[in-house]
């Protein structure tokens, strides 16, 4: 359940991040590979933190975070970030859709989505700006206390208190063994949908793509599964929104997202996001790339519809 | 604290027991499906049909309120038809009545 809940939830994601801060410091410490990650990742939240003037670079960085969140590669990302850094601000926008290998076919169809929706998302960033450099100030004042009071007991005399030891085990086991902290990391942090009422009957689920994407799930898939969730009609429109009959708030589509990561994303056995889905004669099933379980999933039905248009409506398309 | 290598167990406890209380087999599915305005239908599918389910929905409509119907639908059975948005209402009843189990219920929608 933990796992589900956290998909949405910033407060667990603080929480992750502070862990892997203090990792940064052991990494330091132990001088292994790690840290090499480690340091291109805060180079890239700086970036987010520099004022509007390195926008677009930002902008893609941020967007290639969401394409590797998914995957606990960390050491894949190091040197495309280190990439972007480099490129100059166009080339950067250019470089979203390639490194991912997970969406392989659509990754084409994505790029020029991204391109387009470029100017909407530039505005919304800002927004997160704010957001973030307020979270990051919080989290490394968070982060002073906790690495003060966890270093105090070392030099002197006085008893070790529970949390000092918790958190000094903890450094202890991410030195030792890397890979666990990798794993531990791979967070799957996704952008709440956007939903926007268009006029007083459809609804317009504005980043659809992009959170296809992110769960490196086809389009299609998602869409029936939301379409018959909800009991509505919709499509996906030119800008690669999707336009749903019917009103909905975002909570309510985030909660079928989520009950869609539940069933088609994490893996059940796992719980790890990493997964493919796959047809196997008429039936999806649920491929763990992490532990390589394989189960099948439900298939989509609508179910019982109930009548809800006009009933003259109906007899007279039958007829 | 018992050793549990010495109580009898009996591994067929489950599916006797099973097989003559439980009536309701399969998911019940319970969705919910807007009109127009604010105005929504709970339909509640895949209850047993040894359940007489006109006599269910006469107790739904009297306990939540609503109004609420019995449809025959040739492919799904009979379906139940609330109006408004009892999916709470229904879950609870059904589970509180015994006619389902927590996990026989399925709810869809937002």
């Amino acid at each position: 359940m933990t796992e589900e809940d956290s998909i949405f939830d910033p407060q667990l994601k603080k929480k992750k991040k502070k862990k892997k801060n203090f990792d940064l410091d052991a990494a330091l410490a132990d001088g292994n590979s790690n840290d090499g990650t480690e340091r291109s990742e805060t180079a890239t939240d700086k970036e987010n933190l520099e004022p509007p003037q390195n926008d677009v670079d930002g902008d893609a960085d941020e967007n290639l975070d969401l394409d590797s969140f998914g995957k606990k590669k960390k050491k894949k990302k190091k040197p495309l970030n280190l990439e972007e850094l480099e490129a100059t601000l166009p080339e950067g926008t250019n470089k979203i859709g390639a490194p991912t290998e997970g969406g392989d076919e659509e990754i084409e169809d994505f790029d020029l989505d991204m391109d387009f929706s470029m100017t909407k998302k530039k505005k919304k960033k800002k927004k997160d700006l704010d957001e973030l450099v307020a979270e990051e100030e919080k989290e490394r004042a968070d982060e002073k206390d906790l690495e003060n009071e966890s270093q105090k007991w070392v030099g002197s005399d006085r008893d070790y208190t529970y949390d000092e030891l918790l958190t000094r085990v903890f450094g202890i086991m991410r030195d030792k063994n890397p890979e666990m902290v990798a794993g531990k990391k791979a967070k799957f942090v996704m952008r709440p949908p956007q939903v926007v009422r268009i006029g007083t009957k459809k609804t317009s689920f504005a980043n659809f793509t992009e959170i296809c994407k992110t769960l490196h799930r086809a389009q299609k898939h998602l869409l029936d599964f939301l379409l018959s969730e909800l009991g509505t009609s919709g499509s996906v429109d030119g800008n690669s929104q999707l336009i749903i009959k019917g009103r909905f708030q975002q909570k309510q589509i985030e909660n079928v997202l989520r009950r869609y990561i539940k069933e088609y994303v994490t893996c059940h056995t796992c719980r790890s996001p990493d997964t493919i889905l796959q047809k196997d004669t008429r039936l999806f099933f649920l491929q763990c790339e992490t532990c390589g379980s394989r189960c099948s999933v439900a298939s989509i039905k609508s179910g019982f519809q109930a009548v809800t248009g006009k009933r003259a409506a109906i007899r007279a398309k039958t007829a | 604290m018992s050793i549990q290598n010495l109580n009898t167990f009996d591994p067929f406890a489950d599916a006797i027991k099973g097989s003559d209380d439980d009536v309701q087999d399969g998911l019940v599915h319970i969705r919910i499906q807007q009109r127009n305005g604010r105005k929504t239908l709970t339909t509640v599918q895949g209850l047993s049909s040894d359940y007489d389910l006109k006599k269910i929905v006469r107790a739904c409509k009297k306990e939540f309120a609503c109004n609420g119907t019995v449809i025959d639908h040739q492919e799904y059975g009979e379906v139940l038809q609330l109006q408004g948005d009892q999916r709470e209402n229904i879950c609870q009843w059904l589970t509180k009545t015994g006619l389902a189990k927590p996990d026989q219920l399925k709810v869809h929608g937002f």
